[in-house]
């Protein structure tokens, strides 16, 4: 077997193996590698902090343990910014575990101590409403006709940032982190066109292709780019965390991948042109 | 008159006319009606999960009675954590805000979803090589792409390079939005037509097998 035919199978074992250093090295070691903050975070930032303090911000988890990983860390950032800016955010869930990923965003936040945030006053969350789409038009339209409860089974009258929150007309930014492609169209539909909130939307990086025309016509503000996006938040807020550390690790694993897949055509082409 | 047929086509003819006279109008009667309507949604695609609880056990539990299946264990556990979920909580009378539902939450399924998630990225990094491969022209033209996107994606290249990052931002732009865009009003077009016609009746393929 030449040295070509072997460059073109390398096992994957190999492959893996190399991907799993690749991943340890910077993780064990954060390296700081530089970073390029990106016009769809800097839209993001920029849209959230053009708002007044004391506006109403909905921001929908819509997220589980799947997309925590890329989007968890953006939304902590997120969150900095907003209760930074004395934003008063309604948290809701159109994903089945969205509930579960509120302590652990609220963990990593820390509104009370760390901004002097009060529950109930700054900041709710309604937990997870089933139905998507019709959940989304359900809260824009009538909120307090759908939802009566908070996450922790109170009713929703006995907290003071309910009390001028009846739907789209007292949002003034709807934001959303979502693994759903379906979650983060509907949000366009229901929160742009059918009530021209101003609108900014978080996903997973491969899901970006999808949303990014929605970008280019001005209906969303901002695009969080997963992972890459997540970092250019902590860069741009100045809560460097898991994302900015994850950036390291993008670095050379996507470099890694591109060697792979150099190495591949180069052999593959020796071997085609009889190259031993 | 075939009364599970017609039925079903006068709540969702009449669901749907609702629908759209509270997008293009203003009446406050429609619109109170609509809000009804999304509520009932709501509640009825909740009550969808525990209808999808009880078919996992009806499925399942067939699988562990019979043990045809090599991988009836696997039934028997998911069963098993479904029960222990509920149990701890409906036991705690917080549901997913109690302290012991999230402790076991925490503990089991974040680590499990958050690895099938990652583990994605041996397979990517696997795929890639194995696949992009500039075998024909076309195949040519998808491996520059996708070595530009991926360079472009990588924060230390357009960080030491910005021109990775205009490039990546023009692929985006014209190409992926452009051709995106043809999709979306496609897409946009076809949801119009099947909806006017399952107003109207002709669609019925949400009824069900017959």
């Amino acid at each position: 077997m030449s040295i070509w035919e072997k460059l073109t199978s390398i096992p994957r074992e190999v492959i893996m193996g190399l991907v799993v250093i690749a991943i340890l090295i910077p993780a064990l070691n954060p390296l700081g590698l530089p970073l390029m903050v990106g016009s769809m975070s800097e839209n993001w930032y920029d849209t959230v902090d053009s708002l007044p303090a004391g506006s109403i911000v909905l921001f929908d988890i819509g997220y589980g343990s799947g997309g925590y990983p890329s989007l968890g860390p953006g939304n902590i950032a997120a969150f900095h910014q907003m209760f930074a800016k004395n934003l008063r955010i309604v948290m809701m869930a159109t994903a089945l575990e969205g509930s579960m990923m509120y302590p652990l965003i609220m963990a990593g936040v820390k509104p009370e101590s760390n901004y002097g945030a009060v529950y109930g006053e700054d900041y709710i969350f309604l937990g997870y409403i089933a139905g998507g789409q019709t959940a989304m038009a359900g809260v824009l339209g009538d909120l307090k006709s759908l939802v009566s409860s908070d996450y922790n089974g109170n009713p929703i009258s006995g907290y003071s940032i309910m009390d001028n929150v009846g739907g789209a007309d007292d949002i003034d930014l709807v934001a959303y982190m979502t693994t759903s492609g379906d979650t983060a169209e509907g949000w366009v539909y229901q929160a742009y066109s059918q009530y021209n909130r101003a609108l900014l939307g978080g996903c997973l990086s491969m899901m970006t292709t999808s949303i990014k025309p929605y970008y280019d016509s001005g209906q969303l503000l901002g695009i969080m780019d997963g992972i890459k996006g997540a970092a250019d938040l902590e860069f741009l807020t100045g809560h460097p965390g898991d994302a900015i550390v994850s950036s390291d690790i993008l670095s050379f694993t996507q470099t890694l991948v591109l060697i792979f897949i150099l190495v591949g055509n180069v052999a593959f082409w020796m071997q085609k042109g009889g190259g031993k | 008159m075939d009364y599970r047929r017609d039925i079903p086509l006068a709540i969702t003819f009449i669901v749907g006319v609702i629908a759209v006279l509270d997008y293009y109008t203003t009446f406050e009667s429609v619109t109170n009606t609509f809000t009804v309507i999304k509520n009932w949604g709501v509640v009825l695609q909740a009550f969808a999960l525990g209808l999808g609880a009880v078919n996992l056990f009806r499925i399942h539990g067939k699988r562990i009675s019979e043990r045809t299946r090599d991988d009836w264990m696997f039934s028997g556990w998911l069963l098993l954590m479904l029960v222990l979920f509920v149990v701890v909580g409906l036991g705690t009378g917080q549901y997913d805000a109690s302290t012991s539902y999230q402790w076991i939450y925490n503990s089991l399924f974040l680590p499990l979803g958050a690895t099938m998630y990652s583990s994605l990225a041996f397979y990517m990094a696997y795929g890639s090589y194995k696949v992009l491969r500039a075998r024909n022209f076309e195949a040519a033209l998808l491996f520059i792409t996708a070595v530009l996107v991926i360079i472009g994606n990588t924060p230390i290249f357009p960080a030491t390079f910005p021109v990775f990052f205009h490039i990546r931002e023009w692929i985006f732009g014209p190409i992926v939005s452009g051709a995106y865009r043809g999709i979306r009003i496609g897409v946009g077009i076809g949801a119009v037509v099947l909806g006017i016609r399952t107003l109207v009746g002709l669609e019925t393929g949400y009824l069900g097998r017959r």
